[in-house]
């Protein structure tokens, strides 16, 4: 069920990444492929991880003008480097994420320069400005993603909540003030 | 236990698979980038041609949320527009009549001088219904394809000048190149044609409207504000193609050719709908063919009336 999810979220990021440029330029910097695949990449299966990299990047490159296969590579590097990190160290707190996507997001766009760049292509625009504005944009909207995604996706985090908030009847039965009125 | 295993087996696995995506994605990647002029392949045309579904109401449904904000915004200044635009309309009225004049008179002189008109070609109107989803690129894609008509390397333009060029073609969509890629690059003439012999070739920077123009001899005099057309020696687009003004001038001297900076006439960033035309370029002749750097395919060559003893230097060929 989740990675049916997981794909229906991959195919809207591809849609939303190629719809989005038209409404406004700068929303071309969040990379959402790249968020639902590191997402995907978190949950520890690192073949799912792998196959979502692929198809999601060879998508987008198919939209795009770049080298047919280059995000795909760049993507498919990416998840499975999450993947194995998320085997050995514990990554499910959110504040340790934020940091997980914004190296994610410099590696994609350095390997994916660097791909063109190796085949003689020349991407347009400073690599700098472009690599920095992709990793502030990526980097916050990828967290606003994750916290929705978890809320949307994980049974734990629903039972985390209601936990949270606990009955009202508990709180009232440890209150000293209606204790001592009940005794008067 | 049986779950700890098969997770030990996804953690074998993966390197392995890893590998053979990569070096699947890397040959992909080899493959397109051998062929430079043309974005054609297979499974991007599908995959657009797919997407093409789904996107074509998404945009339909931002546009006239677009457009009713901006036609809010616009009331604003409606007055001070409609004063503008009918002092425009009486000045297009008296150009209209000069204009009407003048083309009587070109008929008369093309009739007499017995002038094969070829400038004439069709015109498509496309909305572009997805823009490079890729920060580093800048290509578009409009709803028109190969079931109207469109083909490899057809310009594409707006009411203001030359856009790009056609690079995939699916039955229902087309990816088009802008004139400001770096790959782009298109003959040009500062100046009317056949008035002025200030020719050269301008090129993409890979900046939003900005070109760049080589080749113009250094003892030409440019001027600032001048227009810059095609020529249609390139061979892909038409003669007489607005590109846009000049900007600056480095200027060159007898030996040394002048380096001009254009500024588009059409507003790249900000382009809705395109037209594309319908402009099939000229078939070169025999002998054009087997120049040595006009031409990739030895064997042709070969096939040729020409003299092949000189070889052709198929490393000189220009891609542009």
């Amino acid at each position: 069920m989740e990675q049916i999810k997981i794909t229906v979220a991959l195919i809207i990021a591809v849609l939303l990444q190629w719809t989005l440029r038209n409404v406004a330029e700068p929303l071309t910097y969040i990379d959402f492929p790249l968020i639902i695949v590191a997402y995907a990449a978190l949950q520890r299966n690192s073949i799912n991880a792998l196959l979502y990299g692929t198809i999601a990047g060879i998508a987008v490159d198919a939209l795009s003008g770049g080298l047919l296969g280059a995000k795909a590579f760049s993507l498919t590097l990416v998840a499975y480097i999450i993947s194995e990190v998320a085997r050995r160290v514990y990554l499910d707190n959110l504040l340790l994420r934020i940091p997980v996507i914004a190296s994610a997001c410099l590696v994609n766009s350095l390997v994916y320069f660097g791909m063109h760049k190796i085949l003689g292509q020349s991407p347009s625009g400073s690599p700098v400005v472009t690599v920095a504005y992709t990793l502030i944009g990526t980097t916050v909207i990828g967290t606003v993603i994750f916290v929705i995604l978890e809320s949307f996706f994980s049974e734990k985090v629903q039972k985390n909540k209601r936990d949270f908030f606990a009955p009202q009847k508990d709180t009232r039965r440890r209150n000293p003030i209606r204790l001592g009125r009940r005794r008067g | 236990m049986a779950i700890e295993r098969s997770q030990k087996e996804v953690w074998r696995l993966a390197p392995y698979l890893m590998v053979v995506l990569l070096l699947g994605n890397f040959i992909l990647m080899a493959f397109d980038a051998k062929e430079e002029n043309s974005k054609q392949r297979v499974l991007r045309v599908w995959t657009q041609a797919a997407a093409e579904f789904v996107q074509s109401p998404v945009t339909t449904v931002t546009s006239a949320a677009n457009g009713y904000f901006q036609s809010i915004y616009q009331l604003r200044t409606a007055q001070t527009d409609n004063d503008v635009l009918k002092e425009k309309i009486q000045a297009l009225e008296i150009e209209l009549q000069d204009s009407k004049t003048m083309t009587a008179e070109n008929e008369r002189l093309k009739s007499l001088i017995q002038l094969k008109d070829e400038t004439k070609y069709k015109v498509l109107m496309a909305k572009i219904v997805g823009r490079d989803p890729s920060t580093w690129f800048d290509s578009s894609i409009v709803n028109r394809g190969n079931l109207d008509g469109i083909k490899l390397n057809m310009p594409v333009v707006t009411n203001e000048g030359l856009a790009g060029r056609v690079i995939a073609v699916s039955p229902i969509t087309s990816q088009f190149v802008l004139i400001t890629d770096d790959k782009s690059a298109a003959a040009a003439i500062v100046g009317q044609l056949g008035v002025s012999n200030a020719l050269g070739v301008v090129r993409g920077m890979n900046d939003k409207d900005q070109l760049v123009m080589n080749y113009v001899p250094g003892s030409t005099p440019i001027e600032v504000g001048e227009t810059v057309y095609t020529t249609g020696l390139d061979g892909i687009y038409p003669p007489g193609l607005k590109i846009g003004e000049v900007t600056e001038v480095r200027t060159g001297s007898a030996t040394v050719p002048h380096v001009i900076y254009i500024k588009t006439s059409a507003k790249i960033s900000s382009m809705q709908e395109v037209a594309i035309l319908l402009y099939q370029q000229t078939e070169r002749p025999k002998y054009e063919q087997a120049l040595p750097n006009t031409i990739k395919d030895v064997n042709m060559l070969a096939n040729s009336n020409v003299n092949t003893a000189a070889k052709p230097n198929t490393n000189a060929n220009t891609n542009r």
